[in-house]
């Protein structure tokens, strides 16, 4: 069972990033079983978790509801990010969701980049965004972004050539997941003890009278 | 069990009033809520120590001395003392005078500090916390229990035939805690030396104390230093009362609204739902506190913050006044009810001599202090 977990930073209800994210989601889920890998998916929506990722930016430590967000992103075998653009970048929301996410939660993940946007002319927000920022947080960025512009909604044609985009992205995306499998996650937590062990083990260990630290 | 207070000793605006105390009214007033700590009859004064604005602490064994002369029973220790930026053997060297001024009324707990800044101006790189907390961690231990110590490192420069004067009282150090907000490496360090782990316990959620504890009681164990039940654990807390719950809530309302740290971020209600913040009553203090024994488990020392976010110096003495005469009685009288004998006070100086007279009577016992020079 693949584990999906897509992040949705629309602001509106009705969303149009949400939309998508829908849309991205059922087209990755159908490029799957055709792969014979069955798959479900968990929302993460951004907007219920406004203040609380402001809250745990002031005080370091996150609230049970968004904690439960971080479990859901940390724990998937993939992840679908989608994010409005806002001033030639992804929405600030978004980006503060990654901000307070913790250290490792993306590392090895395979992600799908998504955005959406009021014209065309910003679609290379998901190349000088959205792509760097998965690379710096270790995750495999699926090479096939989507991006929707308020008339790709609207226009007849303009429909279709989102659906095809969708259909590429998803089948692109579904052969990365079959690849990376099932995700292990990381534990810093037990990652950071074991260094810790080891140090005091070589640092101040019977035996090491001097108290060298090794370089 | 020990309770007492923990300062900050941040310099911060009253929001209520407007008035900022100088640095000077600031010192004595952390003076004076020390000697009212004796008074009330807590166990134990702490204070942090930073090296920039807005806080004063930046000498906390002067600080700790000033207030050992003025003080007959209250046992002082820090809050935490910085393992990283100061120099081993400088620790060494106060805290043993300050052993013997006091008459041994003194421990310490460690800490990394997380002010990036501060490294580099004692010649340190926060990067290298970690290693060098280990490395200087490894001397302070060998200073105060080898006569002569040669010594090489890496984060400092090496010492052939240094020997600590005065050594340290009796021949017996100063018992360390290890102070943590977050990381388990605290607790771990802790557990390999069988030290004291103290838990911050004010910016995080009860479920992250009780994981870092737990850890910590395991590891302890692991060592070899005895179960985990007997592993010497410590707890921060902040509090905030009045007779009446609802006047707590309202007079300390704009105090937490701009606290520094986590001021402006969620309300006063979430925190105290989040983490072991109390406002209320003395009541209320009392049943959130015995709680914090269901997940911290029998434990040996508790600190109170009180001071703290611009809270007028009248203001703070009334909270010592309702911790001495209300809430510490019934908790010393609760958290001996159920408590199995087999787990232990915190060491002291005086525990600490008699453990070390008892074992200089068996050979080869493992960290044995060694005698006092004649």
């Amino acid at each position: 069972m693949t584990k999906l977990a897509v992040i949705s930073g629309g602001l509106r209800e009705p969303s149009s990033t949400r939309l998508l994210a829908d849309r991205i989601v059922a087209a990755v889920e159908s490029a799957l079983a055709q792969k014979a890998m069955a798959a479900t998916s968990a929302v993460v929506e951004l907007r219920p978790l406004g203040h609380a990722i402001i809250d745990t930016m002031l005080t370091g430590f996150a609230n049970s509801e968004l904690e439960s967000a971080f479990e859901t992103v940390a724990d998937a075998d993939g992840v679908i990010a989608v994010t409005p653009a806002f001033n030639a970048s992804f929405s600030g929301l978004f980006k503060s969701f990654f901000d307070v996410l913790p250290a490792e939660s993306l590392s090895e993940m395979p992600v799908l980049i998504a955005a959406t946007g009021g014209t065309e002319r910003h679609s290379l927000v998901l190349e000088h965004a959205l792509r760097p920022m998965f690379s710096y947080l270790h995750a495999i960025v699926a090479p096939t972004g989507v991006y929707a512009a308020t008339e790709d909604f609207g226009a007849q044609h303009g429909s279709v050539g989102l659906t095809e985009r969708i259909s590429k992205a998803a089948a692109d995306f579904a052969r990365l997941l079959q690849a990376c499998g099932p995700r292990a996650r990381r534990d810093v937590f037990t990652e950071e003890l074991t260094e810790m062990e080891q140090l005091l083990a070589g640092a101040t260990g019977p035996g090491n009278e001097d108290g060298n630290v090794e370089d | 069990m020990q309770f007492g207070i923990f300062t900050v000793g941040d310099v911060t605006t009253d929001p209520t009033t407007g008035a900022t105390p100088s640095e000077a009214e600031r010192i004595r007033a952390t003076v004076t809520i020390a000697k009212k700590a004796e008074e009330v009859e807590l166990d134990i004064f702490a204070t942090g120590e930073h090296h920039n604005p807005p806080f004063v602490p930046s000498s906390p064994t002067t600080l700790l001395g000033y207030i050992a002369a003025q003080t007959e029973r209250l046992l002082l220790s820090t809050s935490t003392t910085l393992i990283t930026t100061n120099d081993p053997v400088k620790i060494a060297e106060d805290f043993s005078v300050l052993q013997h001024l006091s008459g041994g009324r003194v421990d310490v707990m460690l800490g990394r500090g997380n002010t990036g800044p501060v490294y580099p101006w004692f010649g340190q790189d926060i990067r290298a916390a970690i290693p060098l907390t280990v490395e200087h961690y490894g001397l302070l231990r060998r200073l105060w229990r080898e006569e002569v110590v040669d010594w090489s490192g890496k984060y400092r420069t090496p010492l052939q035939g240094f020997t600590l004067a005065p050594q340290p009282l009796d021949g017996v150090p100063p018992f360390v805690w290890h102070g943590s907000i977050r990381t388990p490496e605290v607790a771990e360090l802790a557990a390999y030396h069988g030290d004291g782990f103290f838990a911050n316990h004010i910016f995080w959620p009860p479920s992250h104390t009780k994981r870092m504890v737990q850890l910590y009681r395991q590891r302890f164990e692991h060592y070899g230093h005895g179960s985990a039940e007997q592993a010497i654990v410590g707890l921060g807390g902040q509090v905030f009362m009045r007779p009446n719950s609802q006047d707590a809530v309202a007079e300390f309302r704009p105090y937490f609204d701009n606290a520094p740290v986590y001021g402006h971020g969620p309300s006063l209600e979430d925190f105290m739902a989040q983490t072991p913040l109390t406002v209320g009553s003395p009541q209320q203090v009392i049943d959130r506190t015995l709680s914090f024994r269901e997940y911290a488990g029998d434990y040996q020392r508790q600190l109170f913050l009180v001071d703290h976010a611009g809270l007028p110096l009248k203001t703070v003495l009334e909270q010592l006044d309702l911790l001495g005469e209300e809430v510490v009685p019934v908790l010393r009288k609760e958290f001996r009810v159920g408590r199995p004998v087999h787990v232990p006070d915190a060491p002291t100086h005086e525990s600490l001599v008699q453990a070390a007279n008892t074992e200089d009577g068996e050979e080869g016992v493992h960290n044995t202090p060694k005698e006092q020079q004649p």
